[in-house]
């Protein structure tokens, strides 16, 4: 029985204390028969500051893909490392994994893919969006040097070995399909969240998955972006007017170009004087990861670079480092981001001790750099290198006197978020993976409600077992094709969808839609006909009968000759004939048939009817005859035949017969 | 080149948050999928709001962002959003809502007969408002045409509730018996718009305008803008009034809320006029009617919405019970903001 497994890897971050809890929505677009999902543990995820880790093994199709490689920042051992002896015993992960895919450039997402491409062993490619490609090795590089150069750690992965890693890279364009091999294809769409992160589509034959980054914020309402624009306007605004300096530390790339942009247009409106810096190490980069990246940025930017080159502003200037003992108020933007190391830390030394000054974090600081300390609330810093006080070494220190201020740019999904994802995906089912007690019944609720499908929501340990419709695939034979066609025009049409009739003839592991004549051909089958006559019953006088069966066959003659008009007529008029004929009847018995036949034909609008020289009418290929019962001589009946093909209009017409005779002939 | 229309539209934004930087302390602007007519409060941290379209609804219960009340640490803490902590479906609008204090139940009417529903918030580790009971409302509608507003409902001590939709079908259910404990002695039969508990014994019951009661004052505000204050002992007579500036659109009467702040002395906030919020210091009103201006407007849902489907309306606004100029508004395009203005006048700058 074919089956997708989901298992996510290494140990829960349960006890973490994280507020917020992950939801991990897996989207099944085609699925196949009683799938079994197997969840052992739930990563948890806090807001901001990120604690656990990312890392799933999806077996589909036969072929395994690794779902991103993150480390746990809480672990400062090899717990922090997912556990891959999960997945094979004897080392190597080349021969086990098809593809390793990494959805966005946070460390719990990427952190241990030095560690598994390197020091366990992985030899295949790496997918991951052009922007995490660029970020990544860099961010991976500063926590190198953190985690070995200052925490003294041996057991880590190299600098070369990030190189090496970041070799067996493969970049991805959005909604562009890449054939893994000629069984796997993954696509990658856009997933808002950080620069560069994207949900991945993975198919495999007719079965496939689709993973989101990490929607924590499922039940979240967002505050518009302009609010946390506005603020953050506000406290550099506040800081400038009372004389103080504001440090803003940033990646090389990333919401700084975004924030550039809002403090030009505020300066100039406002008509503000104070100096806003840009290091000079993100110039060099920025204006060249602006042109791999314009496609991820949003209108703003890309508007004001269409009007001039990014780094010609009126108002921010490049940076030296002299200028941060200046007097007067400024602002700086300097990487790194994290205040861990370089020239943004080298400001917040100078800058730290006065009140007057402003630092603000616009995002993610890893644990145990400075910048993650002071969003702790720490006031006291100790720092490297110490000095010679009387011969006694004492440890430099550094106190916190400067405001410290935590805005959070990056987009999250929220509740409308995940909702337009699931419109947008048309699953035929659910499956909300979340990590703490509280479950996400609303959510199942209004998943199950909007698009009236399936929502399960196993818990810990608990297996969900999904029943869904297979597509089934199935070959048709050109012949039966072409005839379709020639009827009701091109197929396939998806805006029309057809019943047509064949034979479905399963040999083997295929199945055929063949015309019915080629089954019976190629099974060695005879066609039998079937047939159905019924008679509809009208008792007419026995006096009125001798008039008529003298004059009927002259009658029948006359309309015979004349019936295709007189039929025409008497459709038109026959209701008023009916009535005067009703009157005249006993003479014109044979006509009220022919009047009932034409009322017939009033009816049957848009069928072929003929009339056949023996009196009989044929209505497309259902016959109907009036003759005298064998029992009764003086009776007529209506006798109506069809074949099995005809068996719907038959038994229309049967009803219509019985029903729809007017009174005056029953 | 941008079309005038956007251009324009985006440049009275910015303009509005540029100003807001002096006129605001703290903002917050957020999209419902849904309009609310309701916002009430459920807890210190929590409010209510539902949808009010003529089929299924969703009620929420949200948390306000935590920032708001970060009052030391207020920048080290980055969380600016609301945050769905409950939720669940009703089957038609949801006219009014209030929460039972000192339970977790909410009551709402649909605006199109008497009768209340009542929900349960969450519980048993559930996320979900479900509904476990009802409340029959007196019917002693003469004629069929009164459907106008639905019932109002005040809730007090005991998990009792007081509604009625009409003056002279008014009761006081006690919701977890579904016994009735009063009915007052009312003849004349008006349609209700606001009910009001004053004191533990007291109520107040207003036709025809939006009113709201304070300790020893009530305040009503006709569909014109005509506002008058009578003290609680004798509501017949004005003490003061005076003619609120407001541009009244084709004002629904039911859309017009007036309330007192809870933390600011002679303060009131009026909104349905249109898309503003419009702050009154009541103590320069005297028993001449003049016009009065506003201490404050907050242009927000006006100025943040496009409006392609008409003018935006202010549909509910909320003061917070101890910050004393804090307010929730939520408007007809979706939006719910909450705001902390600067009352310039105190301001020294």
């Amino acid at each position: 029985m074919p089956e997708i497994k989901v298992t996510p890897l290494g140990e829960s971050g349960a006890g973490r204390g994280a507020q917020l809890h992950t939801i991990y929505v897996f989207i099944y677009v085609y699925m196949c028969i009683n799938m079994c999902i197997s969840v052992y543990s739930c990563v948890y995820v806090g807001a901001g500051q990120d604690v656990g880790r990312s890392c799933i093994l999806v077996s589909i199709g036969g072929k395994n893909i690794m779902l991103d490689c993150g480390m746990h920042m809480g672990y400062n051992d090899d717990r922090r490392f997912p556990d891959f002896s999960y997945i094979t015993q004897n080392g190597r992960l080349t021969e086990f994994l098809d593809c390793v895919i990494i959805s966005h450039f946070h460390l719990d997402h990427c952190g241990a893919l030095p560690f598994m491409s390197e020091m366990v062993g992985y030899d295949g490619p790496i997918y991951m969006t052009h922007p995490t490609k660029a970020i990544c090795p860099i961010l991976l590089e500063d926590f190198r040097k953190i985690t070995v150069d200052k925490k003294g750690e041996t057991n880590f992965f190299t600098s070369q070995m990030i190189k090496d890693c970041m070799k067996k890279v493969v970049p991805l364009n959005l909604h562009q399909t890449v054939q893994v091999d000629d069984e796997l294809e993954i696509k990658a769409y856009y997933a808002g969240h950080v620069l560069g992160a994207a949900m991945v589509q993975i198919k495999v034959g007719s079965e496939s998955v689709v993973y989101t980054v990490k929607s924590t914020y499922a039940t979240t309402i967002r505050d518009s972006k302009r609010c946390r624009e506005r603020d953050f306007l506000k406290k550099v605004h506040e800081s400038i007017e009372r004389g103080g300096k504001v440090l803003i530390p940033v990646f090389a790339l990333g919401r700084a170009q975004e924030l550039c942009i809002l403090l030009e247009t505020f300066w100039e409106r406002m008509n503000l004087k104070a100096p806003i810096y840009f290091s000079t190490g993100l110039t060099e980069k920025a204006n060249h990861y602006y042109k791999l990246f314009i496609t991820w940025t949003n209108q703003k930017i890309r508007k004001t670079f269409v009007q001039r080159n990014m780094f010609e502003f009126k108002h921010i200037k490049a940076f030296d480092r002299s200028y941060a003992d200046n007097p007067g108020p400024m602002v700086v933007f300097a990487t790194p981001g994290m205040l861990h190391a370089g020239q943004s830390l080298q400001i917040f030394k100078k800058w730290a001790g006065h009140e007057k000054n402003m630092v603000i974090m616009p995002g993610y600081c890893v644990q145990g750099t400075i910048g993650h300390k002071i969003l702790n609330g720490q006031r006291k810093l100790e720092l490297e290198g110490s000095v010679c006080v009387s011969q006694l070494e004492v440890k430099l220190q550094l106190e916190v006197k400067l405001q410290v201020e935590y805005m959070s740019f990056s987009a999250h999904a929220d509740a409308k978020g995940i909702m337009q994802l699931i419109r947008m995906a048309e699953p035929r089912n659910v499956l909300l993976v979340h990590g703490e007690a509280v479950k996400m019944e609303f959510l199942k609720g209004k998943i199950e409600q909007e698009f009236s499908i399936d929502c399960h929501m196993p818990a810990n340990g608990e297996t969900a077992t999904v029943q869904t419709n297979p597509s089934v695939p199935v070959d048709i034979s050109l012949n039966l094709l072409k005839r379709e066609m020639a009827l009701g025009g091109p197929l396939p049409d998806p805006k029309r969808p057809r019943t047509m009739h064949g034979t479905l003839i399963m040999k083997d592991n295929s199945l055929k839609l063949v015309s019915s004549e080629q089954a019976l051909k190629d099974l060695g089958l005879n066609e039998h006909q079937l047939r159905f006559t019924c008679r509809v019953f009208s008792v007419f006088s026995p006096v009125l009968l001798q008039v008529f069966s003298v004059f009927s066959p002259v009658l029948l003659q006359v309309f015979s000759v004349f019936s295709p008009v007189l039929l025409q007529v008497f459709s038109v008029f026959s209701p008023v004939l009916l009535q005067v004929f009703s009157v005249f009847s006993p003479v014109l018995l044979q006509v009220q048939v022919y009047l009932t036949l034409s009322l017939l034909l009033s009816l049957l609008k848009g069928f072929s009817v003929q009339l056949l020289p023996d009196g009989t009418v044929m209505v497309e290929s259902i016959l109907i005859k009036v003759s005298s019962s064998p029992e009764d001589p003086d009776s007529k009946t209506l006798l109506l035949s069809w074949s099995y093909q005809d068996e719907d209009l038959g038994s229309f017409l049967s009803s219509l017969l019985k029903k729809g005779l007017p009174a005056a002939l029953c | 080149m941008a079309e005038r229309g956007e251009a324009d539209f985006n440049d009275i934004l910015d303009d509005w948050f540029i100003e807001s930087l002096k006129t605001y302390k703290d903002l917050h602007v957020y999209q419902l999928e849904h309009p609310t007519q309701v916002i009430e409060w459920t807890s210190r941290k929590t409010v209510c709001v539902a949808g009010y379209s003529s089929s299924t609804n969703e009620i929420l219960e949200l948390q306000l962002p935590l920032k708001l009340f970060a009052d030391e640490n207020k920048g080290l803490c980055a969380e600016r959003d609301f945050k769905v902590v409950h939720g669940g479906f009703t089957e038609g609008p949801v006219r009014c809502l209030r929460h039972v204090p000192g339970t977790r139940c909410v009551v709402t009417n649909d605006g199109l007969t008497s009768d209340l529903q009542v929900w349960t918030v969450g519980g048993d580790d559930s996320d979900v408002i479900r509904r476990t009971g009802s409340v029959a409302g007196r019917k002693t509608r003469k004629k069929k045409s009164d459907s106008e507003g639905g019932s109002r409902i005040a809730a007090r001590h005991s998990s009792q509730v007081l509604h009625g939709a009409q003056s002279d079908d008014i009761q006081l259910t006690q919701l977890t018996s579904g016994q009735i404990l009063y009915t007052p002695e009312i003849t004349s039969s008006n349609p209700l718009s606001s009910l009001q508990f004053v004191s533990d014994d007291v109520f107040l019951a207003g036709c025809y305008a939006a009113g709201g009661a304070s300790s020893g004052s009530f305040i009503r505000v006709s569909s014109s803008g005509l506002a008058e204050i009578s003290d609680l002992r004798n509501p017949g007579a004005a003490v003061s009034r005076a003619q609120l500036s407001v541009q009244s659109r084709h004002c629904n009467p039911g859309d017009v809320k007036v309330s007192w702040a809870p933390a600011l002395n002679d303060c009131i906030a009026v909104s349905g006029f249109s898309g503003l919020v419009q702050i009154y210091n009541t103590s320069g009103w005297g028993a001449e009617l003049q016009e009065v201006q506003p201490l404050f407007e907050h242009r927000g849902h006006a100025v943040s919405s496009q409006s392609y489907e008409g003018d935006v309306f202010v549909t509910s606004q909320l003061w917070h019970p101890e910050r004393p100029r804090t307010l929730l508004s939520a408007a007809s395009d979706g939006s719910v903001h909450v705001w902390d203005w600067v009352d310039q006048s105190d301001a020294d700058r």
